[in-house]
């Protein structure tokens, strides 16, 4: 009889520990479970980090709502400018706080914490959705603290628009931590990935038509706008936000302040959320495979 | 250097009987394959071979040490058997799981405990436990308790909700040794357990790795280039440019050089080496400022040594073999030559705490 027999036969080992139950392979879910569990559990003890998130938007918010939004002519179909850009603002908090939890899979090969999970008998995809799923779900948290703080801020928002986004915006954050965890897990040191998530955001959110509508640039911003993968995430949040308003442009406004339009086609909102699903499931393919060829 | 102290607070202890009994370990019947099996294991980065075509077998519940210097090999060694490297020759099995074609096998087999740090300093002693049982598929009801028996036998119970971050080094290795048994592994792989920490945290972390070799019956494999640490193993490999040069228990490599340890030293030590070649046909070695060589009965020999050489002597010193004398005599270099380098003065500051600064 070998040792692998009659252990399995036996069962009981020694001491108040011996175990119970059976210590097998951790199931696939648990394996997500337990790594999201510690990306959540990690950032709400973080609480500058915690703060840092929350006032960025609102500062950014009331600057360009209150400041600029005075000194633009209003948009058609008579949207208000803040109207207009706290969606957007949504979409730039959840891009920011996605993309940068790709970090944490920085931190974790830098303080040596990646080796503890790699050398785990478990699925290098399990660990790759579990990061991206702790990522989105700070994100995600951090989206949806917008919408709370969105009444004191005077934005007019119901509460049906707001439960139609959150599924949508859950959907964006991975898509975006996907983006971070790829970047993420090519990188050894914090400081790069800074410098290359900065890289990444900045135009992207630019040219994302968080600030202004995607319909009414020069040609050659069109292009980028469209290559952009972000415009394709912000484009669906912001026709669900503004869903009531929209309706009332009408159709020979001088340009339509929202919906990807590829030179005389126009994309439906549902068209637009199957391209974040594909970049989200390009970026996931990539981080895995990053995961996969590490040590 | 403190040399005898570890193995005489430690003396050498066996697992009882039952532990082994119970995990199907029965030494009687002469049927239990090794714990661990490697032959003709290699590995090459381009053309340096780290690792050149070692085999050698472990047994279940041995205390087995990889002693050699930075650099010889034993690290590499150590990531091909836990599954991290993949060898480029030859083949290896920990508790019948091969590491090439069964790496999830071997892996829930194993703890390990890395040179460098590899806690979550962010999560409390407790949660780190936690995690590293659900990451292993740990029954969700042995979870806690094994946890709270782990942190218990390594005397952080109190400390067990704080967060890593407050921790000192040797709070920190304590807590990876815990870890690395957390899921019950068969066989514990310790790499350099206790470079950079002092010498009481040192004994603290063999006493632990010891008692829980002894009441679980696991494996303990450890590399080190501590002599004392070298000398508390059942058996030792002396590793040295990727080969293992011998392996045996620490008393009969020491029995092999024979006798004492006679060293004298004076002001022309060149002299006094050549002399003592001439006029007794021993071999001797220029070291530590002076001259050494193993002759049986050494205090016998003395008297007579001193009596016939012409050279002047200013020191005579006798003692018994320690292995770095073994390694001397098997390489041709000490192996404290490298030991404290750069890298291990770095690494203590930093289980110090000073890597949070980085």
């Amino acid at each position: 009889m070998t040792v692998e027999q009659a252990t399995a036969v036996g069962g009981a080992r020694v001491g108040a520990g011996a175990p119970r139950g059976e210590t097998g392979r951790a199931g696939f879910l648990q394996v997500v479970r337990v790594i999201w569990m510690r990306e959540v559990l990690i950032y709400f003890r973080d609480r500058p980090r915690m703060i840092s998130a929350f006032t960025m938007p609102v500062i950014m918010l009331v600057m360009f709502g209150e400041g600029l939004g005075n000194s633009i002519a209003t948009l058609p179909g008579g949207i208000d400018y803040r109207q207009f850009i706290f969606p957007g603002m949504v979409a730039m908090i959840v891009l920011m706080n996605s993309v940068f939890s790709g970090v944490s899979i920085v931190t974790d090969r830098q303080f040596g914490f990646l080796r503890e999970i790699l050398v785990a008998p478990v699925s290098r995809s399990a660990i790759c959705i579990g990061k991206i799923s702790g990522g989105a779900t700070v994100a995600l948290v951090n989206g949806a603290v917008m919408f709370a703080i969105a009444p004191i801020l005077g934005i007019d928002i119901s509460l049906g628009v707001v439960i139609k986004l959150l599924p949508l915006i859950a959907l964006v954050s991975f898509m975006l931590t996907g983006l971070g965890v790829a970047i993420g897990s090519r990188l050894r040191s914090v400081e790069s990935f800074q410098m290359l998530s900065q890289v990444a955001i900045f135009p992207a959110m630019f040219l994302s038509g968080i600030f202004f509508p995607i319909n009414n640039v020069p040609a050659w911003m069109d292009v980028l706008v469209k290559l952009n993968p972000v415009t394709y995430a912000v484009a669906p949040i912001r026709e669900i936000a503004l869903s009531e308003q929209l309706a009332e442009i009408p159709a020979d406004a001088p340009f339509q302040i929202t919906h990807v339009d590829w030179y005389g086609y126009t994309l439906s909102t549902w068209e637009e959320i199957g391209i974040v699903v594909a970049f989200g499931a390009i970026m996931l393919t990539i981080a895995i495979r990053a995961i996969r060829t590490t040590e | 250097m403190v040399n005898q102290p570890l193995a005489e607070a430690w003396p050498r202890t066996r697992p009882a009987a039952g532990v082994l009994r119970a995990r199907g370990v029965n030494r009687q019947d002469g049927t239990v394959p090794p714990s661990v099996k490697v032959s003709g294991l290699t590995r090459r980065f381009g053309d340096i071979i780290a690792v050149d075509g070692i085999s050698f077998e472990v047994a279940e519940a041995e205390l087995f040490g990889f002693l050699g210097p930075n650099g010889a090999g034993k690290t590499t060694t150590i990531s091909m058997l836990c599954t991290l490297l993949s060898p480029t020759g030859g083949r290896a099995s920990i508790g019948g799981h091969d590491i090439a074609s069964d790496a999830a096998g071997v892996r829930r087999k194993i703890g390990i405990v890395f040179q460098d740090s590899t806690v979550d300093e962010r999560l409390s002693a407790r949660e780190n436990l936690v995690f590293h049982g659900e990451l292993f598929g740990m029954a969700r009801e042995d979870i806690r308790p094994r946890a709270e028996q782990l942190l218990e036998r390594v005397e952080l119970l109190e400390r067990a909700d704080d967060t890593v971050l407050t921790f000192s080094g040797g709070m920190r290795r304590r807590l990876e040794v815990a870890r690395g048994l957390m899921h019950w592994p068969s066989v514990l792989f310790l790499d350099e357990p206790t470079v950079g920490l002092d010498p009481q945290t040192r004994r603290s972390i063999w006493a632990y790795a010891r008692s829980l070799r002894d009441t679980e019956g696991v494996t303990i494999f450890l590399t080190t280039h501590y002599m004392d640490e070298a000398e508390a193993c059942d058996r030792v490999a002396i590793m040295d440019h990727g080969k293992i040069v011998a392996l045996d228990t620490p008393e009969r490599l020491k029995a092999r050089l024979g006798g004492d340890v006679v060293s004298i030293a004076g002001p022309d030590n060149a002299a006094l080496a050549r002399e003592v070649r001439e006029s007794f046909e021993i071999e001797p070695r220029l070291e530590n400022e002076a001259v050494e060589f193993n002759v049986e009965r050494g205090g016998d020999f003395v008297p007579v040594l001193l009596s016939r050489l012409e050279s002047q002597v200013q020191s005579v010193g006798i003692r018994a073999p320690t292995l770095e004398d073994v390694f001397v005599s098997l390489t041709g270099h000490q192996i404290r030559e490298a030991s404290f380098s750069q890298e291990d003065k770095f690494r203590s500051m930093q289980q110090r705490g000073f890597r949070r600064m980085r």
